[in-house]
């Protein structure tokens, strides 16, 4: 109602704009100073017009004031009709409030007077139910103590059967420790058979190591056949090399044999040319001797030539001798005797002469063939000499081709020999060391076989003695075993017993002592298990006693207490009789309830018709503090109208109550979940305004866009925390609550504008940094930017460029400084911002 | 009188610096690209809070090549520097399919301006060597380029890490900027 009516006016209002006093300022201070601009701007670009101009301006301007001023009259006289028409409306609207006021009081009055009667009627008869209920539990309880006595007595009766059973327990657990000491000697058992396995296991491996060893010796005997087989072949190849030595050996004194027939060749050779030689020398000293003859035959032959020519001196005297005697005779004839004897002399020395010359004739003749016959024999001689030197010649070179032969063959044989003779002697050597390493071998092969045989003798000793231990060892073990056999046995038997005895008393032990006695090798320690199991057997005995009478002392006391429980059964069952009577008379009672439970639904419709009228009302009213104790008043109400009813209906008020009270839980009920999922909304709220710091703190230089989204989002979040603060009345929370989140929203709008600037505050900086710094060609471009983001007047930002072109052209005179004359003046903002 | 001068002056010796504009969504490489531009190597860059300008020559004619920072918030200053240019150079993270959408908004709010009315558009297809990136024709179209009228533009496949396509782009821009004077 309100709100249709303020629009009204505020349409009305936004009608009647040109009134005075009433509008906003900024309105009337922008159409003064646009058309202050305008008369500016006018002013400022007839600057250099004259003063006519000036005075006809002002004239045109007067009149536009007053046609102005006849239209503002208009305007005023509009108003006052518009107010006149408002205070109509105005005065309707009150009595139109009040009259709704009026009728609001007089059903809220009426609805809580009902209610209030209702409500007394109610908690009377409720009280009065109570009562009852009271007395009626106090004689249940009473009566559960008494039971509850009677049970603990069947309590201790249990406890003692718990007892008893305690006893056969630890029955129970003797036999198990018997069982269990059973057990641990067939363990035992077990673990000698496991070391005997392990013994039998090592002679094994014993058993084995000596195969081993006896194959070893095997392989080492094959060595040693190898080796004398090798030994043989030496041996054989031994002989060989001696055989072959032998016939080299032969072979060298057949050479030798031949070299001495050689020899004596040579030497018969040699003696043949000492007798050549002899003969040679034979016949040159008969050479000689003959040219000494021959000589001396020369010799005699001179002589003979020298007495020639002496008796030819001695003729050719005497002939002149016989001349001078012819001379002296022819001379003296008288000597003719003389002559005559003269004649005769010379005839006889002629005759002699002729004797002489024959003679010498003869000898010559003789002389000569003595020469020649020498002569011949000299030439034969030396012919024969010839022959025999040829023959000699001969002789030598054949004794020297022999000799170069023999001596090449004895060469020849003296290299084959020392060849051999070296052939011979590696052999030997070779012979040697395969002896010797055949003596090695065979030594070696000895200290082998004595080594191994010396091992396989301790290993076998060993191996015996390791038998002879294991055997021992295992004789020792089985005899052990046997014993812990029969030991075993024994036990086992003894134990058995011992269960039986345990188990059937006394006179199967009896026969198992017999049996103990007769085996007594076995066994003090059994004795003593035995005395031992005996005075268990004792004990248990005692004990078993001692339970079977604390047992049979049990059983009486279960039997006392079984009667007893019977005694209380029997009480219980009457008691039980008692109670199914009062819950007869209960449901009775409850039909009862129900009857009024019927009568009272049509009540609870009434209740509820009037309880949506309450929330009509309620919604109706102020909405947020007054509620709560409204609502309260109203209940109140409606237990009085309630009570009403009720003494209205007379005695039917019981159930009608609690079909009341139910309607009322269910409504708490419907309230709490309500609550809940307020509280779960304020919850979710505070998480998203977390979340949305945080993103706000997180992303400072993000796009403007989302910040200012988040803005709006900001209020948005704040705005119904408020709004659900207060404890919330049933119903009609959500609407009001959504209104002022609404406005609240609106409200904050306006401080976005200021963040927004806040952030282009960096801009700013920016823009005027660059306009500060930079040349003057970018500054003049960014003249617009600077008086955008500054709110510059239009006059400003022509100043600047003004002031920004003198600077940058060479002429023109510095422009006055416009803006700073007015600087009171508040310029519009520029209008595309 | 001084700007008149100033342009006379630069008018004789034809030395007046074209003015071009980078600008597209946050995070297209639009720094990367003028520093590749200016000196030709790959820079590590921050995010642009505020805007970059360089001096880049490129065949003899200057550009004063603006990097305006594309974050939301700093969107709406690009309108600050529109006046006076000559080229707008549009990149596009050719990878970042969800945010086209945006992408082709703010291309076109800011083809509507009065100021840019005879700026050449030149789009970067960027990014083309990542994995997922569009080819140009499907930027093109999610752009709505086609569709544009009286207006001279061109899209080129590119990469900034990588320095592919940045010549043959820049080549054009000369080209059609020489033709328009």
């Amino acid at each position: 109602m309100f709100a249709k009516l303020k629009k009204k006016i505020a349409e009305e209002a936004a009608t009647a704009t040109p009134r005075p006093g009433r509008l906003p300022r900024s309105y009337s201070k922008e159409s003064i100073t646009s058309v202050g601009a305008d008369s500016g701007d006018d002013f400022a670009s007839d600057g250099s017009s004259s003063r006519d101009d000036l005075s006809s301006q002002i004239l045109r301007r007067n009149d536009q004031i007053r046609k102005l001023e006849a239209k503002l009259s208009d305007y005023a006289e509009q108003l006052r009709l518009m107010q006149k028409t408002k205070e109509k409306l105005e005065i309707a609207l009150e009595k139109h409030q009040d009259s709704s006021m009026r009728k609001l009081q007089e059903q809220n009055e009426s609805f809580q007077a009902n209610r209030a009667k209702m409500a007394e009627g109610m908690a009377l008869a409720l009280e009065k139910k109570d009562q009852e209920w009271t007395e009626k539990m106090a004689a249940l309880e009473k009566e559960k103590s008494s039971l509850e006595a009677r049970l603990d007595q069947s309590l201790s009766l249990f406890q003692k059967r718990d007892d008893l059973d305690e006893l056969e327990g630890f029955q129970m657990q003797e036999l198990a420790k018997v069982k269990h000491m059973l057990l641990r000697k067939e363990e035992q058992l077990s673990q000698r058979e496991r070391e005997l396995k392990l013994r039998g296991e090592e002679l094994n491996t014993a058993r084995l190591t000596l195969a081993h060893t006896e194959e070893k010796l095997y392989e080492l005997g094959e060595v040693h056949e190898e080796t004398l087989s090798i030994n043989a072949q030496l041996r054989a190849h031994r002989d060989k090399l001696l055989s072959e030595k032998d016939e080299a050996e032969r072979r060298i004194s057949d050479l030798e044999a031949g070299e001495e027939e050689l020899q004596r060749l040579i030497r018969q050779v040699s003696e043949d040319f000492q007798k050549a030689q002899r003969a040679t020398r034979a016949l040159q000293k008969s050479m000689e001797s003959l040219q000494s003859e021959h000589d001396e035959l020369k010799l005699r032959h001179e002589q003979h030539k020298g007495k020639e020519e002496e008796r030819e001196r001695l003729l050719a005297g005497l002939q002149e001798k016989a001349l001078s005697l012819e001379h002296r005779l022819e001379a003296n004839l008288s000597q003719d005797e003389h002559l005559q004897e003269l004649f005769k002399e010379k005839s006889l020395l002629k005759e002699r002469l002729e004797e002489a010359r024959g003679e010498l004739l003869k000898e010559r003749a003789n002389h000569t063939a003595a020469v020649s016959s020498l002569e011949a024999q000299i030439s034969r001689l030396n012919a024969n000499v010839s022959e025999l030197q040829t023959l000699l010649r001969h002789k030598d070179d054949s004794s020297r081709s022999y000799r170069e032969r023999t001596d090449a063959q004895i060469a020849d044989l003296e290299q084959r020999l020392s060849d051999s003779a070296e052939k011979l002697r590696s052999l030997e050597e070779q012979l040697e060391k395969k002896v010797t390493h055949g003596e090695k071998l065979q030594v070696e092969w000895a200290e082998e076989r004595e080594r191994l045989q010396q091992q396989v003798s301790t290993q076998r000793q060993r191996g015996l003695e390791k038998t002879a231990k294991l055997e021992e060892e295992i004789l020792a073990l089985q005899r052990e075993r046997e014993a812990e056999i029969s030991l075993h046995q024994d036990n086992v038997k003894l134990l058995e017993e011992q269960k039986n005895t345990v188990k059937k008393l006394s006179l199967e032990l009896e026969n198992s002592k017999a049996e103990l006695n007769s085996r007594q090798t076995v066994s003090v320690e059994i004795a003593k298990a035995l005395e031992e199991t005996r005075k268990q057997r004792e004990e248990l005995q005692q004990q078993v006693s001692k339970m079977s009478e604390s047992a049979q002392r049990a059983e009486q006391e279960a039997c006392r207490l079984s009667e007893q429980v019977g005694v209380k059964e029997a009480e219980l069952s009457s008691l039980r009789e008692e109670l199914q009577a009062t819950r007869s008379g209960l449901f009775s009672l409850q039909v009862e309830c129900e009857a009024l439970r019927t009568e009272s639904e049509e009540k609870d419709a009434q209740i509820e018709s009037l309880r949506q009228e309450i929330l009509t009302h309620t919604q109706q009213a102020d909405p947020n503090q007054s509620k709560e104790c409204e609502v309260d008043s109203v209940t109140a109400q409606l237990q009085d109208v309630e009570v009403c009813v009720s003494e209205q209906n007379g005695s039917i008020t019981v159930g009608d109550v609690d079909e009341l009270q139910r309607a009322n839980k269910e409504f708490e009920q419907q309230l709490s979940e309500k609550n809940k999922t307020i509280k779960q909304l304020q919850q979710r709220l505070t998480e998203l305004k977390r979340t949305l710091q945080k993103e706000l703190k997180l992303k400072p230089d993000a796009d403007s866009d989302t910040k200012e989204k988040l803005q709006e989002g900001k209020p948005s979040s704040e705005a119904p925390v408020p709004a659900a603060a207060p404890t919330p009345a049933p119903g009609s929370v959500q609407g009001p609550g959504l209104a002022a989140y609404s406005s609240q929203t609106k409200v904050t709008n306006s401080s976005d504008l200021t963040d927004t600037r806040e952030i282009n505050f960096e801009y700013l900086k920016h823009v005027v940094l660059k306009f500060m710094s930079s040349r003057e060609a970018e500054a003049y471009q960014l003249i617009r930017a600077v008086s955008v983001l500054l709110h510059f007047t239009r006059e400003e930002e022509d100043m600047l460029k003004q002031m920004l072109e003198y600077k940058m052209s060479w002429f023109g005179s510095k422009p006055t400084p416009k803006g700073i004359v007015r600087p009171s003046v508040s310029g519009t903002p520029s209008s595309w911002m | 009188m001084g700007g008149f001068f100033s342009s006379l002056f630069s008018g004789l010796f034809g030395t007046r610096e074209m003015r071009i504009l980078i600008l597209g969504l946050d995070g297209a490489g639009k720094t990367t690209i003028l520093y590749r531009l200016q000196v030709g190597e790959v820079v590590t860059t921050i995010p642009t809070i505020g805007f970059n300008v360089e001096t880049v020559t490129y065949k003899n004619l200057k550009f004063q090549v603006w990097d305006l920072g594309g974050q939301t918030s700093i969107r709406p200053y690009w309108r600050c520097y529109y006046s006076n240019t000559d080229a707008v150079i549009y990149v596009v993270d050719s990878s970042d399919r969800d945010r086209m959408g945006i992408s082709k908004s703010e291309l076109v709010a800011m083809l509507e301006e009065e100021e840019l009315k005879k700026a050449i558009l030149v789009v970067f297809a960027n990014k083309q060597d990542m994995e997922q990136a569009m080819t140009p024709t499907e930027v093109a179209n999610s752009l709505g380029l086609p569709a544009l009228k009286d207006r001279k533009w061109q899209i080129f496949k590119t990469s900034a890490t990588k320095g592919t396509g940045l010549d043959e782009a820049m080549e054009w821009l000369v080209e059609s900027l020489k033709s328009r004077q």
